[in-house]
């Protein structure tokens, strides 16, 4: 590059000269400003190029005298502007005119251009122009040699603490090969067994490995290089008398498993260069990594498997090799549990691609045989088989059921054991605890009718909620499946369960009497899930007397799961099973637990009060009634704790022959209590007045629950519900419409519901109109990003055990019902929720800031 | 029993035991987590300590600095597990110490006892790696689903039991004494007679979070008594009140209060076996942070609430507590007292993460003599759902609450908090997560 004439300016240029101190920048005085090559006194031969400032007030002071040399950093910032480092203190000169500025910025600029080309470094002449300006000067590092490594570690570590620095430091150890040349010196230092130096030279390492720059952590994973930098790393200074074996480690050959042999060079060297980085990630750099630092790594990491897997898939005679391993009868067993191990890692790399690729992966894989390495797997007797192909069978269903679905539905049309069957056998058998969830996980999905619909009504759906219309678009094939499923592998799946019918003795092998908790769990989603089919099953097989059965034996965990499943039953809200409750007095032994372990407060004592304060709350009439015409001296026993009480109260007022009064108080007082997601005004602030509508609400339910609700259902005979046996979508939808007649005339769309009730803010439901909570979900999804423990940063996560969680919190199911309630069968709360959502921007909007601010003030945990 | 004990010295050795071991030691756990009730009742002398966080060398010198595990009681807030590298080491060995000495051992449960997040912050990934498979991790979690979700310290005295390192007993009115991890007297605070203006919630939070600031300079050791006390205790010595009233309680619980929950009596209402929900009473008691706000306040966090000081005041008034303990939050001093000493921040994991610098502490509460201080509370309790404390509920209502602020807080009982910094870099050997083994690609 020709140097550019300097450009002698004999008018001055007006500006102002700050410094930084203490973090302020000190106005130091307005001047005029020149930037020229000065000659250098006392004989010497040259000029040196300076800037220079003489004050506007007074002529001949300097403001500014400074010397451009190649490492100030000078940086022209928007028009008027150019910072640098002057002897360690930052300045600026701040211009009036931007033409000013640009005229000594460009005297600057080719100053350092100069310095550029006297290092004989033109990297990035082609970009040149444009970039220079945001470009640091290069640097001169010390020789790599063992003398000068103090001077060595002082320069860069000065040079990494800014911005600019990093940058320089970056490309000069690049350009000059800086890491190959101080590799030797670990080897010299530890010849002459100098600790100083193999401290200095970690630290060094550390700090440029730490620069976060993807080129030198690539360049020192290379084979060249890696053995060299985790070499150096081996002597931490902060554990002065410890030394790591990373090279040992990193060495030791056979640590790579190649089952069929990649014949691809550079593949194979990227697989290398990908276990080091992790290597690197997770325990070299463990301590001391920074989240730029964590992030590239992670990045490197994740392109060099994306290029792993791409090549492998699209190689045909590798896939042919791979799983013909299994075809081949004389195979040996270890090479068999090494390929299954080898896929298993394959899709665990997939979950991380775009989908269209993991969709492409997958479907080599298909064709080329995968189910018969699952199927090969999940028999195998070797657990860590089974724990692989488990894993395998889990990824793909995660990726896409419906593709695992269809396979199944063509197995039961050729008459083929189908592969639910597998499961169930696995299931029952099975010891390995991580195994045995997975299954169970894979038995709830591959079972779910549910078509893929929007997250977030996936599994949060409780109750009758819509599912009418989702019994509808089942697929027939999901229709021959789930035939075949209840006809055939529904009595082998809960077998356990079944044979205790008859059985006296509850004594479980300890090993095997998790299943029964699995199995409560994938009834519990099945029975949200599969409507009639699953309501017969429980019937024909009478579970829920089968669950009693565990309520006598020993073990408290057994008892929970029973208890567990009737509260399933309570809070599904479903004539059906609220008679199957009532009918098969299955609540009384519950009452008996109660009874037994009363006065020690215990978690089995918490669950059973949790689910008969469910029934109180949700004030399930015939439940209440069932309990006091058969248990009244127990629940009298009980009446002490405010459930209790509750439920012998409501009972009787029901009846008719109570005084009125208490059970106003007592309804007051829920009032505010019970309307659990608004932060501002729910909970112990009882000064705060009671919401008027909401008083209404209470005060006026029972007139209309005689009118509408009681007569069909709680009284004399439910003889709508026992007209229509087992369809019991109409009938509940039935009943919340003649709910709803009541109160807006004319049952119609939801959005002829929610319109009607903003013009009349008198009915009940437009409650929702002015105590509407503020809406929580989507005002987390918003501050997803920014937290950094926060919840939502688990979505992803989320899906394994959403359908757990929705169905275990009690509190999220006791909301949607009442929900339901306030808003006539809960039609108007649609999946987009205008009302609720608008109200909820302008409540969090105030609330946000002290959020903020909170956030601000501590870091998260 | 001695498989127990060989169990336990192994993990003090920081080595882990065997996949089976851990299988029965689970087993054994579950057993006796499941007769606790969802609050715990302790009753003091207990220490009380904060999030752990798989710091195993930390818990070590934790352990230095409270005293060994027979020999004193713990109660840990949860948060055992993540972050850190050994979370495995550090819960198994809480666990075992937990299942031999049952009486002296009081875990409850954390944010970070979940799967949900144990699969994102490590606890998932060191299982996987150390032992090859998740299913240790899946017993460890079957074992949260058990722990309890609070604490009732009860018989917790006004008095500070004597310092043995100190040789001139201290006199009785010391509230608060803060000793380093040698069990020296850094600063004491005086229990003094309530200051009604003197210093208005926002003020000493303001101190406070200066004191924050400060702290990562220098420590505790920078600490300078003064009348607006350490950093940490930026209310110090407001909570005094009448001398001698034991009853108060303390409550324990990893995040706060919940808008759910009114009263104690309310937690044990929940079913607390199952993952830690989204939202809900249960999340909130494990996710809440206190704030310097009016009533409740949306969570940055995306779970859990805010709550501000008139919260904490009628909820301590309601269920007569003295104090709140809680964890969930990285103090850099270790711990924190806000709003009236009503409640305070208990951080147990020195230099967390290895590197944020800050230091760690233990809450000691001593014995009450008198005996006064002890009684049952539980479901069980005629009178207290239609009698005396039912009373005290109704009447907080209206011009009550004036009262609750002003005058009727209970004493905060006498606390010694003893400060310690991270375990020497040397005694631990490299920090660091166990490389995978075999690779196929």
């Amino acid at each position: 590059m020709a140097q550019p004439e300097p450009d002698r300016t004999t008018d001055k240029k007006r500006v102002k000269v700050y410094e930084l101190r203490n973090n302020d920048w000190f106005d130091r005085g307005t001047g005029f400003c020149t930037a020229e090559f000065v000659t250098i006194e006392e004989g010497q031969s040259g000029q040196e190029p300076r800037v220079t400032v003489e004050a506007e007030d007074s002529p001949g002071r300097w403001l500014l005298e400074t010397k451009i040399v190649k490492d100030d950093g000078f940086q022209k910032q928007q028009d008027t502007l150019i910072v640098w480092t002057d002897n360690g203190v930052d300045m600026a000169l701040s211009f009036q005119e931007p033409d000013c500025c640009q005229q000594i910025w460009k005297f600057i600029d080719s100053v350092q251009q100069t310095f550029q080309s006297v290092n004989g470094t033109h990297a990035d002449d082609g970009l040149s122009d444009d970039l220079a300006i945001e470009m640091p000067s290069m640097i001169q590092l010390p020789p790599a040699d063992l003398a000068s490594l103090g001077d060595l570690e002082t320069q860069i570590r000065i040079m990494s603490s800014t911005a600019n620095g990093r940058d320089a430091l970056a490309k000069s150890i690049m350009n000059d090969n800086y890491i190959s040349r101080l590799i030797p010196l670990v080897e010299m230092a530890e010849d002459i067994e100098s600790l100083t130096d193999l401290h200095k030279l970690c630290n060094i390492m550390k700090i440029v490995l730490l620069l976060n720059d993807t080129t030198i952590i690539e360049h020192a994973v290379s084979d060249d290089c890696v053995l060299g930098v985790v070499g150096a790393l081996e002597y931490d200074p902060d554990f002065p008398s410890h030394k790591a074996n990373h090279r040992q480690w990193l060495n030791s050959q056979g640590r790579y498993k190649e089952v069929v042999r990649i014949e691809d060079e550079q593949i194979r060297r990227k697989i290398h260069q990908t276990y080091r980085l992790q290597y690197l990630k997770d325990v070299v750099l463990a301590r001391i990594l920074d989240d730029p630092t964590f992030s590239v790594l992670n990045s490197l990491i994740f392109f060099n498997q994306v290029d792993i897997v791409q090549h492998l898939q699209s190689n045909v005679g590798f896939l042919t090799d791979l799983f013909g391993i299994f075809a081949d009868p004389n195979e040996e067993q270890l090479r068999k549990k090494e390929a299954v191990l080898f896929i298993q890692q394959c899709c665990a790399i997939a979950k991380n691609l775009q989908p269209p690729a993991r969709q492409t992966l997958y479907n080599n894989f298909l064709i080329h045989g995968l189910h018969q390495v699952i199927n090969f797997g999940l028999r195998n007797f070797d657990v860590a088989v089974r724990v692989g192909a488990t894993d395998i069978l889990i990824s793909m269903i995660d990726h896409d059921p419906q593709m695992i679905r269809l396979a199944i539905y063509r197995q039961i049309q050729a008459r083929e054991a189908p592969l639910t069957d597998t499961l169930i056998d696995l299931l029952l058998v099975e010891t390995d605890l991580g195994i045995r969830s997975q299954v169970s996980d894979s038995l709830k999905i591959l079972l779910d009718p549910t078509p893929p619909g929007p997250p977030e009504n996936r599994g949060e759906l409780i109750a009758g909620q819509g599912r009418g219309q989702r019994q509808q678009t089942v697929e027939p094939q999901q229709e021959v499946f789930l035939n075949y499923f209840y006809e055939n592998s529904a009595v082998r799946l809960f077998k356990p369960l079944l044979d205790l019918a008859g059985r006296t003795e509850m004594n479980f092998n300890v090993l095997n009497d998790g299943v029964f908790s699995y199995l409560n769990d994938i009834l519990c989603f099945y029975i949200r899930q599969h409507g009639q089919r699953s309501k017969f099953f429980v019937m024909q097989n009478n579970l829920g007397q089968r669950f009693n059965q565990l309520l006598s034996c020993k073990e408290k965990h057994l008892q929970l799961v029973a208890i567990r499943f009737f509260r399933q039953l309570v809070v599904l809200q479903e004539e059906f099973f609220i008679r199957h409750l009532a009918e098969k007095k299955i609540l009384g032994p519950v009452l008996d637990v109660l009874l037994r372990t009363m006065p020690r407060d215990n978690l089995l004592c918490s669950a059973c009060l949790d689910l008969f304060a469910l029934i109180s709350k949700e004030n399930i009439r015939d439940l209440i009634k069932h309990l006091v015409e058969n248990y009244r001296e127990k629940i009298m026993a009980l009446a002490y704790i405010d459930t209790f009480r509750e439920i012998i109260t409501r009972y009787d007022h029901s009846q008719g022959y109570a005084a009125v009064e208490p059970y106003f108080l007592e309804s007051d007082d829920e009032v505010s209590t019970r309307r659990p997601t608004n932060p501002g005004a729910r909970g112990m602030m009882e000064h705060l007045a009671i919401d008027p509508t909401e008083d209404e609400y209470w005060n006026t339910s029972d007139d209309e629950e005689n009118v509408a609700r009681e007569a069909p259902e709680t009284g004399a005979t439910p003889n709508s519900s026992t007209a229509k046996p087992l369809v019991e979508y109409t009938s509940d939808d039935d009943g919340e419409e003649s709910a709803d007649a009541v109160m807006t005339s004319t049952a119609a769309t939801p959005s002829d519901d929610a319109s009607k009730e903003n013009k009349e803010p008198t009915t009940p439901g437009s409650t929702s109109g002015t105590a509407t909570p503020p809406e929580r979900v989507s005002e987390k999804r918003r501050r997803e990003e920014d937290e950094d423990d926060a919840l939502d940063k688990l979505v992803h996560h989320k899906r394994r055990n959403s359908s757990a969680a929705s169905s275990n919190s009690s509190i999220s199911s006791a909301t949607a019902l009442r929900k339901k309630k306030n808003f006539g069968g809960g039609r108007d709360v649609s999946p987009n929720g205008h009302g609720p959502k608008k109200i909820s921007i302008t409540i969090s909007s105030s609330i946000k800031n002290a959020a903020v601010k909170a956030g601000a003030e501590e870091e998260g945990k | 029993m001695s498989d127990l004990d060989k169990a336990i010295a192994q993990l003090r050795a920081c080595r882990p035991i065997p996949e089976a071991q851990v299988r029965e030691l689970c087993h054994k756990a579950r057993e006796l987590l499941i007769e606790e009730g969802n609050v715990v009742t302790v009753t003091a002398p207990v220490t009380i300590c904060g999030d752990i966080h798989g710091q195993f060398h930390d818990l070590m010198e934790l352990f230095r600095v409270g005293g060994d595990v027979p020999d004193t009681n713990y109660l840990f807030m949860g948060d055992f597990v993540d972050r850190g590298f050994y979370s495995l080491e550090s819960f198994l060995l809480l666990l075992c110490l937990k299942v031999r000495y049952p009486d002296r051992m009081t875990l409850i449960r954390g944010n970070h006892e979940s799967r949900q997040i144990t699969t994102v912050y490590g606890f998932y990934d060191e299982c996987l790696r150390k032992y090859g498979s998740a299913n240790v991790w899946r017993y460890c979690c079957d074992v949260f689903d058990y722990l309890a979700l609070g604490a009732i310290v009860l018989g917790a005295s006004n008095t500070l039991s004597p310092n043995p390192e100190q040789t001139d007993v201290s006199e009785e009115d010391v509230e608060i004494e803060v000793c380093n991890a040698d069990g020296q007297i850094m600063t004491q605070f005086q229990r003094q007679s309530r200051r009604k203006a003197g210093k208005s919630p926002n003020g000493a939070g303001g101190a406070a979070v200066n004191g924050v600031a400060a702290g990562s300079s220098n420590g505790p050791t920078g600490a300078v008594p003064s009348n607006t006390g350490p950093p940490g205790s930026g209310a110090s010595g407001a909570s005094g009140g009448s001398i001698g009233n034991p009853a108060g309680a303390v409550l324990c619980v990893h995040g706060g209060l919940s808008p759910l929950i009114d009263m104690v009596d309310k937690i044990r209402l929940l079913d607390r076996k199952q993952e830690v929900p989204h939202e809900g009473a249960m999340c909130d008691l494990l996710w809440s942070d206190p704030d310097e706000i009016d009533g409740w306040g949306l969570s940055p966090r995306g779970a859990g609430f805010l709550f501000g000081a008139d919260i904490v005041k009628v909820f301590n008034y309601r269920n007569d507590l003295s104090l709140i303990a809680r964890a969930h939050q990285l103090v850099m001093e270790g711990f924190k007292e806000m709003f009236d000493a009503s409640i305070v921040t208990v951080w147990s994991a020195p230099n967390y993460c290895y590197r944020c610098g800050n230091v760690a502490a233990l809450l000691e509460l001593s014995e009450d003599d008198s005996g006064l201080g002890i009684f049952a509370r539980s479901n069980g309790d005629v009178g207290r759902s239609d009698g005396g404390m039912g009373g005290g509920g109704g009447g907080g209502g209206g011009g009550g609450l004036r009262s609750v602020l002003e005058n009727d807080l209970k004493p905060g009982p006498a606390r010694r908090y003893r400060v310690f910094q991270a375990a020497p870099q040397d005694s631990r050997g490299m920090p660091a997560k166990k490389p995978v083994a075999d690779y196929f690609l």
